[in-house]
């Protein structure tokens, strides 16, 4: 469920009590129909919140835990584990980690690495959802999450596939596997590292953490799922081609 | 309201196949062109003016509903053929190509053929409603006739039916499974046409219902697969991106 929209107006009467709405779409960037639309229909969504919270300089972390179906959430600011940190540094930056650690001879540093490799780039990437759960996923997870929500496995996993989750499925996971409630939130890309107060070093020192043998297999992990997506892409396209020359 | 169903049905179907004119010159799908074009031809051939105009030219023994038969035979044919290399279904291919589809499409040409010979044919008449009101032997051979025309058309839609729905439920772009779905509808439709002779004649309107509401869907879900091409050439949404 998202915010309830009269909770969410007392909320900005009490972090903005001067500014009109206009103001407000004005600074957040939000579409004047859009606030409308959803101010009517009484659901607000996370991310226009979160939008607001970032425009007013304010913690849109502190500001969702003000809403009841988030409370908790800044109580006890319980970090990451190292298994989502890295679970949240996109493929491609694992496979330049790989390369990074091999000798000299095939482009690398040694294991030590170098000033020269680029940083992580930011969450969330491509697959950042999915990874994050299969993270803390000790394989029952995604049972107790539907029965606790009343979400269906099946609804569930087709999110994980287009790498969205709802903020509350996403709290709910991470309540279910006993984590902070940070890390869906960044993972899913409502808020960014910085606000979830992880510390800016926090993923590369995760990534440095890992032995090669666990680092390599990762990545080759990784890589196999990634394959498989574009091998069914590839399929798809096949099929569509195949279509368009035949019918179109 | 039948008649701005049937004459809004011939121009889209001409339209469509007017479009398709400047693809077809270049040599892309011209048999689709033709499927367009057959179609065009024979729902002119099913409204009552023109129909009457081309039988008389013919000889006003309705020779031209049984033109009509085979042309519809012909478009569905090739139109089938192209749904089944389209959509990948070889078990569809099989039963249109295989012994089995050249068997119903034979016993439908040839039911059509002896029991058009049986009839007394005489005067011009769209749908043959006049020869079905000169009396009860000419009545019922014209329902045989008719069920005859619909058997063969409603054997090659339903063999494709599968592969359609495979599509719609496929990940395939948006308007592609639009595209399949509306096929789908209108193969439906041309199955239930099998069900006209059970339609009390107090509901006579709905034949005509079925009949355009699936000769639209057919036209309309092609045009839509031929759009999804133009815009993904446009957008390039046909890529694959390592990074995830």
């Amino acid at each position: 469920m998202p915010l309830p929209a009269k909770a969410f107006q007392l909320w900005l009467h009490s972090v903005a009590p001067t500014a009109s709405t206009a103001d407000i779409c004005r600074i957040s960037g939000i579409k004047r129909t859009t606030l409308a639309q959803q101010l009517v229909r009484g659901k607000v969504s996370e991310s226009t919140l979160v939008s607001i919270s970032r425009a007013l300089k304010r913690s849109p972390l502190d500001d969702l835990a003000s809403f009841d179906s988030f409370a908790g959430l800044a109580e006890q600011p319980q970090l990451p584990t190292p298994a989502e940190l890295v679970s949240q540094i996109a493929t491609m930056d694992l496979l330049r980690a790989v390369i990074s650690r091999s000798s000299p001879a095939y482009g690398g540093f040694g294991d030590h690495g170098s000033a020269l490799t680029p940083p992580l780039s930011a969450a969330p990437h491509a697959t950042s959802v999915r990874n994050w759960v299969d993270a803390i996923d000790d394989g029952e997870l995604r049972h107790r999450v539907s029965a606790a929500t009343g979400v269906a496995p099946q609804n569930y996993s087709a999110q994980l596939t287009a790498n969205r989750l709802a903020p509350e499925l996403a709290v709910a996971t991470s309540r279910a596997a006993g984590v902070g409630f940070t890390g869906g939130l960044v993972a899913t890309g409502l808020l960014t590292e910085a606000e979830a107060g992880w510390t800016p070093a926090a993923k590369q020192a995760a990534l440095d953490a890992l032995s090669d043998g666990e680092l390599t297999a990762l990545a080759g992990e990784r890589l196999q799922s990634l394959g498989r997506t574009l091998r069914r892409q590839e399929q798809e396209h096949e099929q569509t081609k195949k279509i368009w020359e035949n019918l179109g | 309201m039948i008649a701005i169903l049937q004459w809004s049905t011939l121009a889209v179907c001409a339209l469509a196949a007017i479009a398709r004119v400047p693809s077809a010159l270049r040599g892309e799908n011209r048999s689709l062109f033709f499927v367009y074009l057959f179609l065009t031809v024979a729902i002119l051939l099913s409204i009552d003016a023109p129909y009457v105009a081309i039988d008389q030219a013919l000889g006003g023994l309705n020779l031209a509903n049984l033109v009509l038969r085979f042309i519809i035979f012909g478009a569905i044919f090739a139109l089938g053929l192209r749904i089944a290399r389209g959509f990948g279904a070889d078990d569809a291919l099989r039963l249109l190509t295989g012994p089995v589809g050249v068997a119903v499409a034979a016993l439908a040409s040839v039911a059509v053929m002896v029991v058009f010979l049986m009839m007394d044919t005489a005067g011009s008449s769209a749908g043959l409603i006049a020869v079905h009101a000169k009396d009860a032997r000419n009545a019922l051979l014209v329902e045989y006739y008719g069920a005859a025309g619909r058997l063969y058309p409603a054997y090659v839609m339903l063999a494709l039916l599968p592969a359609m729905l495979r599509t719609v439920g496929s990940r395939l772009p948006g308007l592609v499974r639009v595209g399949a779905a509306l096929l789908a509808v209108g193969s439906v439709a041309i199955t239930l046409s099998l069900l006209f002779p059970v339609i009390p004649e107090s509901l006579a309107y709905l034949r005509f219902l079925i009949n355009y509401t699936a000769i639209l869907c057919l036209i309309v879900g092609l045009a839509t697969i031929w759009l999804s091409k133009a815009v993904a050439k446009r957008t390039q949404e046909m890529q694959t991106n390592v990074t995830g």
